[in-house]
């Protein structure tokens, strides 16, 4: 309580304030993320004391997550790794004409999502980082299965595409160095490519480009998306939250969880809550047309894992990624030591960040309402103004990651990649879920069995490895099922 | 009379000039190799600062952000500024290795221009709290009884971490796998999670799990006790004679910069070195000041390059240069 | 043309993908002293690719669809994609100001054939936009 105390004081609520702001402007810009918007604001926050300086950096944390969510349903644009799967459903509802309420299920998500990650910081954050710890290579192995697994899901029509497709998403993730042996795998000789190629690229290369080159076949092409009409398309509306209630739930748990874990991030767990919701959902064929919990569902994940994040930052000084990795420096520089001990000997610090979000969380949705139908008005802009304003904002926001010209290349050469594979047939989504996994997959397939000494039994004699890869197996075979169900009602009719 | 008098006093005005080397008139551009809050970013970032406190140059200095390929893109960015006075380096010794094992990383340390080592970051070995070794002895001889069984985590193969491992397994006779982890992070975790029973951890990370009672010391890696831990027998102490490999930080140029301008640099950062601010930063994140300038930092550069070059082959590492 | 046409094509291209990894994969360590090498996985994922590659092919052959694929306006994509290359390539010597705005220019005057001036309006407002967002306001480097 006294951290309600600590962040209620008005000079930490207005950095709050400016930290939310600050972070939604950054999460709209594709590129710009908030692991180097609070690295520029370092030498600033010198001059503040810690407890606001922190609480603005958080800020921007999470407002971050809120704007990427912005472009990925307007523009199909993802404006952080984790929007991707926003895009999905998201940018569906756009075109048909209900990117109001898109962009509202996205705020209320978030905001449960947000709220549910700081009552979990508050009740269980060591106990949880305790049972992190125990997760291990075997267990990581098992989670990128389980997420890789979800291609089934999103496959479409032709299953041997999207498996294509993925299996090439793991190829892209495998360029670069290889950790373990430092040997350059598929780098052409290319220094550039020694780190392997960046995520954002591809993504924003194969959707926004993509998307952008397949809509250039149109001659005339008035406006780029319906603008929604009408209270039904500029907000959700009740339907919509009913219709969303157990994706809240599925963001906000699935999120937080693998927050916690270090390493893992939020790309995965948005994936997983996006597979998780269509798995059970009645109307599964549905999704990727434009549903609503389509949209929830990933949004709230994206948030509660940076609340879930946060934990082992706190508690063990262990980043979970790189945003955490950032506030984990700062912290440093100003003389904490985050760790085992952080939260006993700075307990006014810690629950002032903690009720901070929980008011910053609350800010994020008081200030996006109201905002939502304006935004919606972006696409009014005549396609003529607005595609052009794309590619240049693809190109700056890429530039603006790494500084590499080379990286513009490969922007343009995935744009390309895009369009292709759109008049192909071939999903998108499970290339860029290849290329999420395949490098973690690969390290904690290759750790485990370091650890077991070659024994790959090492996978299925943990209990919790072994259900994960269960599951994994299950879901892949559906589809088998499905099949052999058809061939049996067929005979039987016969 | 007036002539003579505006001649000599033009003069007097041109010497300095000309006797002034060289001041930076622009901001000056630091770059590092890792991303924003990576190692050398922070360090950077805190030089930043104490340069402005400290008032030691003209201008302002930014920090540019040049990750990819283990330095290798930092490395070549700097390669390509030819001349320019206005742009540092911060290298580590990846920046050195690299070139090594990796044919794309064309740039080593070798072409550009050294300006001054600055720190050696020591690293201690440590172990879970609960785990059956007191010693670093004993570790070992626990891994000569079950060769291959006992883990370590770390980072790449070439980091110091395996390099440390590949010393004290040559001169034991003992072995043990080398499981590398991505982050400083996920290595921490593997360790106290149980997954693997040692690692080799830098003095200021594993600072606050010491102080939890989490971790315990066997060992440090470096030739002399460390303030911070009195207690905690250094390698050659514990019985081991190897030359602890240093994982060092210093400044470089691009290539082609006029000796005034080196002078100028090494100036700088003297005065960085001994203000209160740089020793504070330093004690408290347990490095070690180890100044050297331009000359003694080439010198330094071939000794640890053939140390690096000898370890690499003996651990059968494949070299490229 | 017909789906399955396409379908063999990319087919092929996948597999010679799967060729290529499976080539590449054999030369380097598939199981190391320590444990797998870095071989391993793109071994497999290469023989995956190169079966399924050659399943596709297959079934194109096999059980041609019927459907049509529309490259109607594909000439138009290639054009953009063309004039978005070519204004990468210029990057480095023109920077990004000049190459966006006579990017913005070629689209709109080209695609839309909406009139010249509009495109040179736009082109103009949108460069100008953009160079006061980000270096300005935001301090990003443009390329």
């Amino acid at each position: 309580m006294q951290g309600f105390a600590v962040a209620l004081q008005p000079m930490n609520l207005l950095w709050c304030f400016v930290g939310v702001v600050l972070g939604t402007v950054v999460g709209v810009m594709p590129g710009l993320g908030p692991p180097a918007t609070i690295a520029m604001l370092l030498p600033l926050t010198f001059l503040m004391n810690p407890a606001s300086a922190i609480i603005m950096l958080a800020g921007i944390y999470y407002g971050a997550k809120y704007g990427g969510s912005t472009t990925s349903i307007l523009l199909n644009v993802p404006g952080e790794s984790a929007s991707v799967a926003t895009c999905f459903d998201g940018y569906q509802m756009a075109r048909n004409g209900r990117a109001g309420a898109a962009l509202g299920i996205a705020a209320i998500a978030s905001f449960i999502a947000g709220t549910v990650g700081v009552i979990g910081i508050m009740l269980v954050a060591p106990p949880l980082a305790r049972m992190a710890l125990a997760f291990s290579s075997p267990e990581y192995f098992a989670l990128m299965a389980l997420g890789l697994a979800m291609v089934v899901l999103l496959a479409g029509r032709s299953m041997v595409k999207a498996l294509l497709a993925t299996l090439v998403g793991l190829w892209l993730a495998g360029i670069g160095t290889d950790l373990f042996s430092q040997t350059s795998r598929f780098t052409f000789g290319r220094m550039e490519l020694l780190s392997g190629i960046d995520f954002v690229v591809v993504a924003i290369g194969v959707f926004a480009i993509g998307e952008v080159l397949a809509n250039m076949e149109g001659r005339e092409a008035a406006k780029a998306l319906p603008v929604p009409k009408g209270w039904r398309n500029l907000l959700p509306t009740l339907q919509d939250l009913k219709d969303s209630r157990f994706a809240f739930l599925n963001g906000s748990v699935v999120g937080f969880l693998i927050g916690v874990l270090p390493g893992a991030g939020s790309t995965i767990a948005s994936f997983i809550s996006y597979g998780l919701e269509k798995a059970v959902s009645r109307r599964p064929e549905q999704f990727g047309k434009g549903v609503v919990e389509g949209v929830a569902a990933p949004e709230g994940a994206n948030n509660a894992e940076t609340g879930g994040a946060l934990i082992p930052m706190l508690t063990l000084g262990i980043p979970g990624s790189s945003t955490t990795a950032v506030l984990l420096a700062a912290l440093v520089l100003w003389g904490f030591k985050p760790g085992p001990l952080f939260i006993p000997e700075n307990p006014a610090l810690f629950w002032g960040l903690v009720a901070s979000m929980y008011i910053g969380n609350l800010m994020l949705l008081v200030l996006n309402m109201p905002l939502v139908p304006l935004f919606a008005q972006v696409l009014r802009t005549p396609a003529y103004i607005l595609y052009p304003v794309i590619l240049g904002i693809a190109m700056v926001g890429v530039y603006s990651t790494s500084g590499s010209l080379f990286d513009v290349w490969l922007l343009a050469g995935f744009g390309l990649l895009g369009y292709l594979m759109r008049k192909l047939d071939y999903p998108s989504a499970p290339l860029i879920l290849g290329l999420v996994l395949g490098g973690a997959m690969e390290r904690a397939l290759r750790q485990s069995l370091m650890m077991s000494d070659g024994h790959v039994s090492i996978l299925v004699s943990r209990p919790v490895s072994a259900v994960m890869l269960s599951l994994a197996l299950l879901i892949l075979l559906m589809p088998v099922f499905g099949k052999i169900n058809r061939w049996r009602l067929q005979a039987l009719e016969k | 009379m007036k002539k003579a008098f505006a001649l000599a006093v033009g003069m007097a005005l041109a010497v300095p000039a000309f006797s002034q080397s060289f001041t930076p008139s622009r901001p000056v551009e630091v770059v590092v190799h890792t991303g924003p809050g990576g190692g050398s970013d922070v360090l950077a970032r805190a030089m930043v600062l104490i340069m402005e406190k400290e008032k030691l140059l003209p201008v302002r200095m930014q920090v540019a952000n040049k990750p990819g390929g283990g330095g290798a893109a930092a490395a070549a960015y700097l390669a390509e500024k030819k001349g320019e006075a206005h742009t540092i380096g911060i290298f580590t010794g990846v920046w050195l290795t690299n070139p090594l094992t990796s044919a794309e990383a064309k740039v080593s340390l070798k072409d550009l221009t050294p300006i001054v080592r600055l720190l050696l970051e020591p690293a201690v070995i440590a172990v879970k709290a609960d785990a059956p070794y007191k010693t670093l002895g004993e570790f070992v001889n626990a891994a000569k009884q079950k060769p291959g069984e006992l883990k370590q985590s770390g980072g790449s193969i070439t980091s110091r971490d395996n390099v440390v491992r590949q010393q004290l397994q040559k001169v034991s006779g003992a072995r043990w796998q080398f499981i590398s982890f991505p982050g400083g992070g996920e290595r921490i975790a593997a360790l106290l999670g149980g997954h693997v029973q040692m690692m080799v951890i830098e003095p200021n990370e594993a600072g606050e799990h010491i102080r939890a009672g989490n971790m315990r010391l066997l060992a440090q890696v470096s030739d002399a006790r460390l303030p911070a831990f009195p207690n905690v027998p250094t390698l050659k102490e514990a019985g081991f004679n190897v030359t602890p490999v240093p994982q060092v930080r210093g400044v470089v140029a691009p290539p082609g910069i006029p000796r005034e301008n080196v002078a100028y640099w090494e100036g700088v950062f003297k005065k960085l070195t001994q203000t209160e601010s740089w020793k504070k930063y330093v004690a408290d994140n347990q490095f070690e000041e180890a100044y050297q300038n331009a000359a003694d930092l080439s010198r330094f550069y071939e000794e640890f390059s053939n140390q690096m070059r000898g370890v690499l082959q003996e651990a059968g590492i494949k070299l490229v240069r | 043309m017909r789906a399955a046409k396409a379908d063999f094509w990319s087919g092929l291209a996948l597999g010679g993908l799967g060729g290529f990894i499976i080539v590449q994969a054999s030369r380097w360590e598939y199981l190391g002293a320590d444990g797998p090498g870095p071989g391993f996985f793109p071994l497999w994922y290469g023989i995956a690719m190169a079966a399924l590659s050659l399943a596709l092919v297959f079934f194109s052959v096999t059980k041609p669809g019927s459907e049509r694929i529309n490259w109607d306006g594909a000439g138009r994509a290639f054009t953009t994609w063309l004039a978005l290359a070519v204004s990468v390539a210029l990057l480095k010597v023109l920077g990004f100001l000049v190459c966006f705005a006579a990017l913005t220019f070629f689209i709109v005057a080209v695609m839309y054939r909406r009139p010249l001036w509009v495109a040179a309006a736009v082109a103009i407002g949108a460069t100008a936009a953009f160079y006061l967002v980000f270096p300005f306001a935001l301090g990003v480097k443009l390329p």
